[in-house]
């Protein structure tokens, strides 16, 4: 159903314009499916942070829903566009990961840390999504594109678009934060080197944002600025992600 | 059938040198329709007057060449020679001017398509000729039509959407950065009148604060009295140009009022808040180079331009599927107007006929009522009625169709036997129909 919401707001993209609620029905359809099957596995005691291949699939719900939300406010084609195929990518991927045969015994302070960490990257995710639409129409007016596709399908105001972004690196930022001080503990408490690569990056995601929160309140950092440093902290709490996919397939 | 017609002028017959002629002023309006209604042989008339046309609608009486009549009056009436603007004034009757009111009133015919003004006006033009009593059955039918074709069309097509005017593209564009423009400060460099147009229509959009500023005090001054702005001597620029969002600028300069270095430290006080410079000067005010600073959007007057022909493109695009919108409408409307033309054609032959037969029953009852009578006098009577009521029924059509010549009798001859359904046999040669008595009864009646 992601496939096909995707695919409709593509076609509505191209210019058939009349197929935009149809393709935002499909993508609520599928998200309440996607709900349902996250509410039944946690019935049956699958905690949806319970592993990477849980994680992905709750980190595209978390996503698709802000999308939701959002396009409540929004004519967000191209939003939807960036957004519904990474959220269809993230739930194959997770789908795909082995479920392993229950590898670490999960504590509590685990469960928490995957959690919230999902959650912020679910956060930061869409704030990024924001930024890269930011990225594109501000290019498309500074390069006076009119004829282009944000120009036609009238998207959100950049002044939203940024505004909104911050608003999500607020909320998505106290909430990593913890989840990484947790996921430090955690290793600790494991054993295990505290100086792996994933914990690297997760540290470079931790910094790209708390710069984008200081710059904008010290030298007043927005549009483009701002919009790039999020791709970049979400880029690097992608490549977390897919380190820690990597290593469980590989394991 | 009572025919709609137009005539009229319209900026694609005629310039503006012979439209002022023909226009009529608001005040003439009433007069000018009671005219037309009393002098030429016009049921009803309308008459829409503004800078891109003028056109009388009416419905002429039946038979009559209404449209050449008016013509000429129209040309007296103002004073200019037939042969001077004859050109210009274009005629259409029947299907051709349903065609043409729903194609005005959905702004196909307006010289900006899409436009949303000539809706108002005709409905203006309208309400006149109502008050004014020269508006009947067949154009308030019409007219009303007009406005759900128009309505049909602008939700139906993009033809309205688009900016279509370099002030409209302003406020476009600083819907693009800002969303909308409640509260934003617009700046006004130079006293020019593109500017204070651009400056209205961003008010008029809900940007809360103008401030004018122009190398010469006076004409700032003035400008800001006519906008309701407030004036900033020139000296202040750089600190207007902080506490601006949209800023118009429009100067008289040779060189660029505007520039990169400038507008680098304008940025950083605003803390890189968006800022819209939309520069309508040529020379150019602003450099290029403002452009790269972050949060600058900067468009000059061929970027407006070419918003505007890519909006009128589409709308062009949008028109043709309004022109099937409005061709379908014309078509069901004309049908309805068909329709239309036999009703009082069959409500008087109704009535003909229910006249003639009460009389007749009348006149028996009264009979009835003053003698006595046996079964076999009653049945009698009753044939002779019905008898009666058929001649009287078919005396005027048989005498018409007597007294016709031969080709319009052979003709009408034809029309009775298809409305009649009648089997007619050529083998008994001309059968003599007895002629029918229209009154064989003693008159009773007064």
């Amino acid at each position: 159903m992601y496939a096909i919401a995707s695919a409709l707001l593509f076609v509505v993209l191209a210019g058939k314009s009349n197929l935009r609620p149809i393709a935002v029905m499909f993508v609520l359809f599928a998200w309440l499916a996607h709900g349902t099957d996250i509410g039944w596995r946690g019935v049956q005691g699958v905690h949806p942070a319970e592993s990477v291949r849980e994680a992905l699939g709750f980190l595209a719900f978390i996503i698709t829903g802000g999308y939701l939300l959002a396009s409540t406010r929004y004519r967000l084609t191209l939003g939807g566009v960036v957004v519904m195929p990474v959220s269809l990518i993230l739930l194959v991927l997770g789908r795909l990961t082995p479920a392993g045969d229950q590898p670490e015994d999960l504590s509590t302070l685990g469960r928490i840390h995957i959690s919230l960490a999902t959650l912020g990257v679910g956060v930061f995710a869409l704030a990024s999504a924001l930024s890269a639409i930011y990225l594109v129409e501000d290019r498309a007016l500074k390069r006076k594109k009119f004829e282009g596709v944000t120009f036609k399908d009238r998207g959100a105001p950049l002044e939203s678009l940024d505004r909104l972004a911050h608003r999500l690196v607020w909320v998505g930022f106290p909430i990593f934060t913890i989840a990484l001080v947790l996921g430090a503990v955690w290793t600790a408490k494991l054993g295990k080197s505290p100086a792996r690569i994933e914990n690297l990056l997760a540290v470079i995601t931790w910094f790209a944002f708390a710069t984008l929160l200081v710059a904008r309140q010290i030298y007043g950092w927005r549009g483009r600025r701002a919009a790039r440093l999020a791709l970049v902290g979400f880029a690097a709490a992608v490549a977390v992600l897919l380190i820690y996919l990597i290593r469980r397939i590989v394991e | 059938m009572s025919e709609l017609f137009v005539v009229g002028m319209s900026w694609r017959t005629a310039k503006v040198a012979v439209r002022e002629k023909l226009a009529f002023r608001e005040d003439e309006l009433a007069e000018t329709l009671l005219a037309i209604t009393r002098e030429l042989p016009v049921l009803e008339a309308l008459l829409i007057s503004t800078c891109n046309r003028v056109e009388v609608y009416g419905v002429a009486k039946p038979g009559a060449d209404a449209t050449t009549e008016l013509r000429t009056w129209i040309a007296k009436r103002r004073n200019v020679r037939l042969a001077d603007v004859g050109e210009a004034l274009y005629e259409r009757r029947g299907p051709a001017a349903i065609r043409h009111v729903f194609s005005v009133a959905s702004s196909l015919d307006s010289l900006v398509v899409g436009e949303a003004q000539i809706l108002g006006q005709l409905k203006d033009a309208y309400a006149f000729a109502g008050t004014a009593g020269t508006s009947g059955p067949v154009l308030s039918r019409a007219v009303e039509r007009a406005f759900g074709v128009a309505k049909r069309v602008r939700t139906e097509t993009l033809i309205a959407r688009g900016a279509a005017n370099v002030s409209s593209v302003a406020v476009e564009l600083a819907g693009r950065v800002f969303g909308n423009l409640t509260g934003k400060n617009v700046l006004v460099i130079g006293a020019g009148k593109m500017s204070s147009l651009a400056a209205k229509h961003l008010y008029s959009n809900g940007a809360q604060k103008i401030v004018v500023t122009n190398r010469s005090p006076e004409k700032a001054e003035a400008l800001a009295d006519e906008i309701e702005a407030t004036a900033r001597p020139w000296a202040e620029l750089e600190q207007l140009l902080v506490e601006a969002d949209v800023v118009i600028s429009s100067t008289g300069s040779r060189e660029p009022v505007l520039t990169k270095p400038m507008f680098k430290k304008i940025a950083k006080a605003r803390r890189y808040r968006p800022m819209m410079v939309i520069d309508i000067a040529v020379p150019r005010d602003a450099e290029p180079a403002i452009a790269d600073v972050d949060g600058v959007y900067l468009f000059d007057i061929d970027d407006l331009d070419k918003v505007v022909a890519a909006n009128l493109a589409e709308r062009q695009k949008a028109a043709e599927h309004a022109g099937r919108i409005v061709e379908h409408e014309a078509g069901q409307f004309e049908h309805w107007l068909r329709s239309q033309g036999v009703v009082p054609t069959i409500r008087a032959l109704r009535e003909k006929f229910a006249q003639v037969a009460d009389a007749e029953v009348q006149k028996a009852l009264e009979q009835l009522a003053r003698k006595d009578m046996t079964r076999d006098q009653q049945r009698e009577m009753l044939q002779r009625v019905v008898q009666l009521v058929v001649n009287k029924l078919l005396h005027q059509p048989m005498a018409v169709l007597r007294g016709s010549s031969p080709e319009d009798a052979e003709l009408r001859a034809g029309v009775i036997a298809e409305l009649f359904a009648l089997e007619i046999s050529d083998q008994e040669p001309d059968v003599q129909a007895p002629e029918p008595e229209p009154s064989t009864e003693p008159e009773v009646q007064a």
